[in-house]
């Protein structure tokens, strides 16, 4: 007999609190935009922060408020901001994907050690330490902090360098501003020639330190046809906008500095 | 008498005895071919060099002018031709100007020497100028320049002098020989500043396993009125500066406050000694003794002219016993490892330790256990295994409102870590960032002012 009091019990209890939630539900009822969600789906969902919001919450509700752009995650990827636009009813801009890519070629071996480091793994420590353990003072130094703050697992680090997955990196600056030699610079996906090296010292200070250092000779200058590099502070710089992509400044590089992605 | 001291900090088991080696070996002079004399010899600004390649210099001689306050000359440590004028890769980021002096061997001082007399007679008003023109920093090892410390902001008030003779790091022995072979020159030291400062209380502080220095300082500060030694209990950082204090005084150093604040200065024995140098004899700052020990064939205590470079010091004792696979600045708690052996020495350079690889090898972190050995171990009293998630995390906001900034890595938490984790690495980063961050700031607050005033 007990059993079906407590079953009464317990039916009508749910039955009350069914009905205070019912109405709860009802009264209280807050209105949420739909495209809040709609919008968060076609998102990187890392929450990297790149866009400055809080998480990704955060920023489609920017969006649909109107405070931040249609375009303003960049993991979300040409396909996602053209979603987005699509749900907030706008025109997507136009933007070519921005990739990041590593200047530096000072692998091991290539480029010269100033000292063995052996001490706490992170490249703002040791970039502390006596002017880093690389002779080179503009290279990677190849402890991986890039890599720990990608959530994309784009980075690996091989050979002491960073090497940076172009299909998996969704240009959310990350790693650009961890780096502390600012060796990552983000660039369109289509800039398939780069010059890797950013050592602007003397051609003889240079070759001192690494193998593949640009020395600023200048022969990828006059081999360009196109007038697409200039030759500044002892550094090669491509002009993106002027160069077609042929690649025989990066035959003509005596520094293999000029790569083709 | 009784022996005080400060609460919570360790025992260096794992180095016990590592002062044996140098500990009775009496201090050598030794002067070598050509000296690398670098200018960020303090913290604060750079000295700015006034030789130029070609010059001939004296012992004594500015080679370095200061810049503004926080600036102390810098003088040339033997005498012969200038050789080069050049930036060189120091310990830390960036460069600095070196001077570079081949030594001629005739060893002759400048001819200018101004002494001030006997430390009875001097005129109080002239003993902080005559520091701040020999060059004095302080010499355990941070190379605060010591006319700063003395120098207070108005209201302040000064009641005692503590002289650092504890000497609590591991290896180095170079204040303790300085104590047993130079302790009249400490006395004069300190009562010149007393004098200087019109304090009436001096206390010598040395630890006990340090006897024979508790002797020979009780001697030499024997009939001086006022003067005094207190013996200290053997523990590590008993020789932090706000460690000294608690025991010696029983006063605490407010967080984020300066000694003076405490109504105390503290003064090193080596840098008490260049005082009495400086006032008595006229002669700046241009040698310091320095304990080479380690991997080497004959550890010694050696008095070297300021930028000596490690691998003549090193060449000095034998060269090396062992295969070397680090080599300190410092010893091995506080030291900070040197990138090659052509690195001069600095003023504050104390030691100079050698590990061979076995020892040099660093162990891969592990995670935090939640142990509480860094907590009971940290003199402080912070909570270093909090501090590092924060910092780990890059959250510098988090770990200043957990103190990182009253942190004086002593090493003692990263010492007592079963799972050997990186705790004093991650806390030197943190403050270097939140130094500059405030650094920053403190600029930008300064430029907005000057265009608002125009």
């Amino acid at each position: 007999m007990i059993i079906v009091y407590a079953g009464l019990l317990l039916g009508i209890l749910g039955l009350i609190f069914g009905g205070v939630l019912t109405f709860a539900s009802k009264k209280f009822h807050v209105e949420v935009d739909e495209r809040v969600g709609q919008i968060k789906d076609c998102l990187g969902g890392a929450n990297c922060g790149a866009c400055g919001y809080a998480g990704c919450d955060a920023f489609a509700q920017a969006v649909v408020d109107g405070k931040a752009p249609v375009n303003g995650c960049a993991p979300a990827g040409a396909k996602g901001i053209e979603k987005i636009s699509r749900i907030m009813g706008v025109e997507a801009p136009e933007g070519e994907r921005l990739v990041a890519r590593v200047l530096c070629q000072g692998e091991s071996g290539i480029a010269l050690d100033r000292y063995e480091y052996d001490g706490y793994k992170s490249c703002a420590v040791a970039a502390g330490l006596a002017g880093g353990p690389k002779a080179c003072r503009f290279a990677c130094i190849g402890l991986g902090d890039c890599q720990d703050k990608c959530k994309f697992d784009a980075i690996r680090m091989e050979n002491g360098i960073a090497h940076i997955d172009p299909d998996k990196c969704t240009a959310c600056g990350a790693c650009v501003n961890a780096c502390p030699r600012s060796v990552i610079s983000l660039m369109p996906v289509s800039q398939s020639v780069i010059v890797r090296c950013r050592n602007t010292d003397t051609a003889r200070a240079a070759r001192a330190v690494c193998m593949d250092a640009c020395i600023g000779c200048g022969r990828c200058k006059k081999q360009c046809q196109y007038d697409a590099i200039i030759v500044e502070n002892g550094l090669a710089r491509i002009d993106n906008e002027k160069c077609t992509r042929c690649g025989e400044c990066a035959a003509v590089c005596p520094c293999k500095c000029i790569v083709i992605e | 008498m009784l022996k005080k001291t400060f609460k919570r900090g360790i025992h260096p088991k794992q180095h016990r005895g590592s002062k044996r080696p140098t500990q009775d070996a009496p201090i050598e002079n030794y002067v070598s071919d050509s000296v690398v004399i670098h200018m960020a010899m303090n913290i604060g600004t750079p000295a700015t060099p006034c030789v130029k390649k070609g010059d001939q210099v004296k012992i004594g001689q500015v080679i370095g002018t200061a810049n503004g306050f926080m600036s102390v000359p810098v003088h040339a440590s033997i005498s012969g031709e200038v050789t080069a004028v050049e930036p060189i890769p120091y310990l830390g980021e960036g460069n600095v100007t070196a001077v570079t002096i081949k030594n001629d061997f005739y060893d002759t001082w400048v001819d200018d020497l101004k002494p001030l007399g006997s430390v009875e007679n001097v005129d109080p008003a002239l003993v902080i100028p005559a520091i701040r023109d020999a060059g004095i920093t302080g010499m355990g090892g941070a190379s605060f320049p010591t006319h700063v410390k003395l120098t207070f902001k108005e209201g302040a008030v000064c009641d005692t002098i503590i002289v650092n003779g504890a000497e609590c790091e591991t290896h180095l022995t170079a204040d303790h020989r300085l104590m047993l072979e130079n302790s009249v020159r400490i006395v004069d030291g300190l009562r010149a500043v007393m004098r200087a400062l019109n304090v009436e209380k001096g206390i010598i502080a040395i630890e006990d396993n340090k006897p024979d220095a508790i002797a020979a300082m009780e001697r030499a500060a024997f009939g001086r009125v006022g003067v005094r030694v207190q013996v200290l209990k053997a523990k590590y950082p008993q020789g932090g500066e706000k460690q000294l204090i608690t025991a010696v005084t029983g006063r605490q150093v407010p967080a984020g406050k300066l000694p003076i604040d405490a109504h105390v200065v503290v003064l090193n024995v080596g840098t008490c000694a260049a005082i009495a140098d400086a006032i008595i004899d006229g002669k700046p700052l241009v040698s310091r003794i320095c304990t080479v020990t380690g991997c080497v064939k004959e550890p010694k205590n050696l008095r070297i002219p300021i930028g000596t470079i490690v691998e003549d010091m090193i060449g000095a004792c034998g060269g090396f016993s062992e295969e070397p696979g680090k080599i300190f600045f410092g010893g091995a708690m506080t030291g900070i490892a040197i990138p090659n052996i052509q690195t001069p020495t600095a003023k504050s350079t104390n030691g100079v330790v050698v590990f061979n690889e076995k020892d040099a090898k660093s162990l891969d972190e592990s995670a935090c256990i939640r142990c509480g050995r860094c907590v009971a171990a940290c003199p402080v009293g912070l909570n270093p295994y909090k501090i590092k998630v924060a910092a780990d995390a890059s959250d510098f906001a988090a770990a200043e409102k957990l103190h990182v900034m009253d942190c004086m890595l002593c090493g003692s938490c990263a010492y007592m870590c079963p799972a050997r984790r990186w705790l004093t690495p991650s806390f030197r980063f943190a403050k270097d960032k939140i130094t500059a961050e405030r650094r920053a700031a403190a600029r930008k607050a300064a430029a907005e002012k000057g265009g608002n005033d125009k």
